[in-house]
C-alpha cells in the first residue's frame, strides 16, 4: 500500500465538512464548525449513539501513554476493548480493576504472544509500549491480520520503522501512527483555512516550536511491585529503574527529540507540506546525572520552498525548565503568524503591520474570532484619553474531546472504510526520518543533508 | 515541587486546579517519597484535565455541550465525582450543588441523570454547566490517598489550597497531624488521623459562594469548617454549610453521623459550635 507522491500533503491536511463535524463538538454558542459559511453558527451536538458492530480492540502497553489512550478507548462507543497486555503485574491489575469498575471487563495478559495466540476475534490493536518494542509488536500484529495504531515514535531506530512500513505494505493492513495532532480539528482548521485559504501568514518565512518541561524525579514504583530479574531480562530491561525510566536509555528510547519533539517536528513537516533538506543541532546531558540521552537540544531545519527560497525552522526541547510557554508550534510569515498548541490557551494569531488583509472581514466569515480584551484598570492608565477598545483574534475552533480521541476515531473510521488515515505508516516514516536525523546531528555535531529518496521507506 | 529539609517529613508542592497542592510524607526515604509525590501530582493533573470547566477538552466541558436528551459516556473518575456530587446535593437538601451558578443564566436549575449501567450522564433539562470548584479538589485528595495506599505509604498529609486537608496515618511517634481551624490566636488545633477537614469562607474570594436554592451569594456566615472521613465530602459539606442555617446544618449532620461541622460566632469569635455526632479528634 504505497502512498502516492502527493499523499504526504494530503494526509491529514484535507478534511471534508462532514469529517470535520464528525470530529468536533461545540462548547457554547457562536463557535465555528465547518467554518466560513453562514451555517457555521449552528451548534453541533454529540454524535448519535453507535449502533453498528463494534470493533474488537486490544491494548498493548498499560504505562503512562497506554493509560492516556485507554481513557479515550473507554468512551468511544464504536469499539470494544477486549484485552490488554503488560509485562508489569502492577500496571495490569490496576487497569483491570479500573475497567471492571466501569463495567468494561477485559482479559489481561503478561505477554504479547500469549494475547495473540488466544484472542482470535480481534480487529485492531493499539500499541503503547516503550519505543523499542513498537516494531516487533506492530509487525507481529500486522502479520496476524490486525490493523495497528502505534504510538510515535514508530521505533527507536530507522530500520525498525522501515520494517513496519514494509509489513504494512505486504499485509495490506492499516497502520496509523500516533501523531494525534494530525486529527486535531483546531490544527486541521488552522492549516486548511487560516494558512492555505485565508493566507493570513502571507509568505511563510520561518517556523519555531518548543517543548519546555520541568525537571522531574526518576519514575519510581510501589514497594513490593518489582518484577523478577528474569522477567525484566526477558523483555530487554536491566532492572526496574530502567524499565520505569526507559526513555533515558539509548537502546530503549529515542531521546527527548523523539519523546516530545516528534509531535512538533511532525507539525513542521505537515504544515509546511514537505520535508527539510538539512539539519544542524546542538544538545547534551546538561542537567541529569543518569540519562544516556541528552536532556536539552536545539535544532535548525532548512525547508526548501516552491519559490526557490529556504524556510528555517527552529526547534527546542528542554527537560530542565518549564519556562517559555510550555509547548507550541509557530508559523511566521511576512503578513502574520499562527501559534498552535494542543493547549488552546497557548494558541495565538498575530497580524503584521504591513498586512492589508481585513481581519474583521475574516472574522465575519468565521475564519477567525475577534475577542474583546478588558480595558486596563484605572491604575494602569498612563495618560487620559479616549480609550480605543482593545481586542485580539483567536482560532474559532473548539473540540470537547480527549486529545487523542479524534486520532483514534480516525483509525477506527478508516478500518470501517469511512475515512482515510490521517497519519499512515509511510507518511509517519518520512516525517520521523528527519527526527532521527536531528538526533544524529546532536550526537555528531555535524550538518546533515537529507534527500527526498532516503525519507521513503 | 520542593522538598523540605526536615528529615522526618518530606514536603512537596504543586500548582493545579488554580491552587497549590501539598503532599507531606512521613516515615519514608526521601527519594521514594519524591517519586510518590511526583506520581500523585501527575494524578492530580490528570484529574484536572477531566474535571476542569476551563479546559475545553475536559469531560466537564464536553458535558456542557449536551443537548436535552443526549448522553455521554464518562471515564470512571468523572462518573465517581459526579456521583458523589449528586449524593452531597441530596444529603444537604440542595445546599450544595455543582450547578449553583446556573440560576444566573438559566431560569431554572438544569437537571441531569447518571446512568450507572452505561457509565454515562444524560442531560434532562437546561445546559449542564458544572462547576466542581467546591468538590473537585477534595475528590483529588481522596484519589491521591488511594495512590498512597497502593504505594504502601501510610503516613501522609494532603493539602489542597489550604482549604481541604486529608490526613492519613500520623508521622511515626505522633498522635496525629497538627491542623487548625482559623488562623492566629483564634485557631483551634487538632491532631488529625485518617480523616479530612475542609473550610469555606469569604476571606480569599469574597462572597463567591452561591446558594443553589436561589442563586444568591451566601450571606449566612463568614466561615465554616467540616470534618468527615473523605475529602470529597468535607469539601462539599463546608461549602453547603455556608448557605445552610444552623438548624438545617444540625439536621444534615444528624442524618450523617460521620460528619462534623464547626461554626464560629460572627460577632463573638470565641463562640465556637460543633454540630454533629462524629467524635472530636484529640486537641493538639
Amino acid at each position: 500500500m504505497k502512498t502516492a507522491d502527493n499523499s504526504y500533503e494530503k494526509a491529514g491536511g484535507k478534511i471534508s465538512r462532514r469529517e470535520f463535524l464528525g470530529t468536533t463538538a461545540v462548547a457554547g454558542a457562536g463557535l465555528l464548525l465547518g467554518g466560513c459559511s453562514a451555517e457555521s453558527q449552528k451548534t453541533e451536538v454529540a454524535p448519535p449513539k453507535f449502533s453498528g458492530k463494534k470493533l474488537n480492540v486490544a491494548l498493548f502497553g498499560c504505562g503512562a501513554q497506554g493509560q492516556v489512550l485507554l481513557e479515550s478507548l473507554t468512551v468511544i462507543e464504536s469499539i470494544q476493548l477486549v484485552a490488554i497486555v503488560d509485562i508489569w503485574d502492577y500496571n495490569r491489575k490496576m487497569i483491570v480493576r479500573r475497567l471492571k469498575s466501569i463495567d468494561q471487563p477485559v482479559k489481561d495478559y503478561p505477554d504479547q504472544e500469549e494475547l495473540l495466540a488466544n484472542e482470535k476475534n480481534l480487529d485492531a490493536v493499539i500499541v503503547a509500549t516503550p519505543d523499542f518494542w513498537h516494531a516487533p509488536i506492530t509487525n507481529a500484529c500486522l502479520k496476524a491480520g490486525l490493523h495497528v495504531y502505534c504510538e510515535k515514535m514508530m521505533s527507536n531506530t530507522i530500520e525498525g520503522a522501515r520494517s513496519m512500513v514494509k509489513t504494512m505494505q505486504e499485509t495490506g493492513k492499516l497502520l496509523q501512527i500516533g501523531h494525534q495532532r494530525r486529527s486535531n480539528p483546531r490544527y486541521i482548521f488552522a492549516l486548511n483555512k487560516l494558512i492555505h485559504d485565508a493566507q493570513i501568514c502571507g509568505k511563510l518565512t520561518s517556523a519555531q516550536a518548543e517543548w519546555n518541561r520541568p525537571v522531574t524525579a526518576d519514575m519510581g514504583f510501589p514497594k513490593h511491585s518489582e518484577m523478577s530479574s528474569e522477567t525484566l531480562a526477558k523483555y530487554g530491561y536491566k532492572d526496574m529503574h530502567q524499565f520505569r525510566n526507559w526513555r533515558w536509555f539509548k537502546a530503549l528510547g529515542g531521546s527527548p527529540l523523539a519523546d516530545l519533539g516528534a509531535h512538533q517536528i511532525d507539525i513542521f513537516n505537515w504544515f509546511l507540506g514537505g520535508l527539510p533538506s538539512s539539519v544542524v543541532a546542538s544538545g547534551g546531558v546538561d542537567y541529569y546525572k543518569n540519562h544516556e540521552w541528552f536532556d536539552n537540544a536545539m535544532v535548525i531545519y532548512e525547508y526548501p520552498r516552491a519559490d526557490g527560497s529556504t524556510l528555517r525552522a527552529f526547534y527546542q526541547v528542554q527537560t530542565t525548565s518549564s519556562s517559555d510557554d510550555g509547548y507550541f508550534e509557530k508559523f511566521k510569515g511576512d503578513e502574520g503568524s499562527v501559534k498552535m498548541s494542543e493547549n488552546p490557551s497557548f494558541c495565538a494569531l498575530k497580524q503584521e503591520d504591513r498586512s492589508i488583509k481585513d481581519w474583521d472581514e475574516l472574522a465575519a466569515k468565521n475564519y477567525i474570532r475577534r475577542v474583546d480584551v478588558p480595558p486596563p484598570s484605572e491604575d494602569e492608565k498612563i495618560d487620559p484619553r479616549e480609550e480605543i477598545p482593545m481586542f485580539k483574534y483567536s482560532i474559532p475552533v473548539q473540540f470537547a474531546k480527549k486529545m487523542h480521541q479524534p486520532h483514534l476515531e480516525n483509525f477506527f473510521d478508516a478500518i470501517r472504510g469511512t475515512a482515510k488515515l490521517n497519519c499512515p505508516g509511510d507518511v509517519a516514516f518520512a516525517s520521523e526520518y528527519v527526527i532521527h536525523k536531528a538526533v544524529e546531528a546532536v550526537e555528531t555535531g555535524k550538518r546533515i543533508v537529507i534527500t527526498k529518496e532516503e525519507t521513503e521507506a | 515541587m520542593t522538598a523540605m529539609s526536615d528529615p522526618g517529613i518530606h514536603i512537596f508542592n504543586h500548582s493545579a486546579m488554580a491552587t497549590q497542592f501539598q503532599v507531606r510524607i512521613a516515615g519514608e526515604e526521601k527519594t521514594y517519597a519524591a517519586q510518590v509525590a511526583q506520581t500523585a501530582f501527575a494524578l492530580i493533573d490528570n484529574l484536572e484535565s477531566k474535571l476542569s470547566r476551563f479546559q475545553e477538552n475536559s469531560e466537564i466541558s464536553h458535558i456542557a455541550t449536551l443537548a436535552v436528551g443526549e448522553q455521554l459516556r464518562l471515564t470512571e473518575p468523572v462518573f465517581a465525582c459526579l456521583n458523589t456530587a449528586q449524593k452531597m446535593e441530596a444529603a444537604t437538601g440542595g445546599a450544595f450543588s455543582i450547578t449553583a451558578a446556573a440560576l444566573k443564566k438559566q431560569s431554572e436549575q438544569p437537571l441531569w441523570a447518571l446512568l450507572p449501567a452505561e457509565f454515562s450522564i444524560r442531560c434532562e433539562r437546561g445546559q449542564l454547566e458544572f462547576d466542581l470548584g467546591a468538590i473537585g479538589k477534595g475528590f483529588a485528595l481522596d484519589r491521591v490517598a488511594q495512590l498512597m495506599e497502593e504505594w504502601s505509604c501510610p503516613a501522609y498529609l494532603l493539602v489542597a489550597g489550604g482549604s481541604s486537608i486529608l490526613a492519613g496515618e500520623p508521622p511515626p511517634g505522633k498522635t496525629g497531624w497538627n491542623c487548625g481551624l482559623g488562623t492566629g490566636e483564634k485557631e483551634k488545633r487538632y491532631l488529625l488521623k485518617n480523616e479530612s477537614m475542609s473550610s469555606s469562607g469569604i476571606a480569599a474570594q469574597g462572597r463567591h459562594i452561591l446558594d443553589p436554592r436561589n442563586g444568591q451569594p451566601a450571606t449566612t456566615r463568614d466561615n465554616t469548617w467540616a470534618m468527615t472521613d473523605s475529602a470529597t465530602e468535607s469539601d462539599a459539606l463546608s461549602t453547603a454549610a455556608m448557605v445552610l442555617s444552623e438548624a438545617e446544618i444540625a439536621g444534615v449532620v444528624a442524618r450523617n453521623p460521620a460528619w462534623l461541622v464547626f461554626l464560629r460566632g460572627e460577632k463573638d469569635e470565641k463562640n465556637w459550635r460543633q454540630l454533629g455526632q462524629r467524635p472530636m479528634p484529640p486537641v493538639a
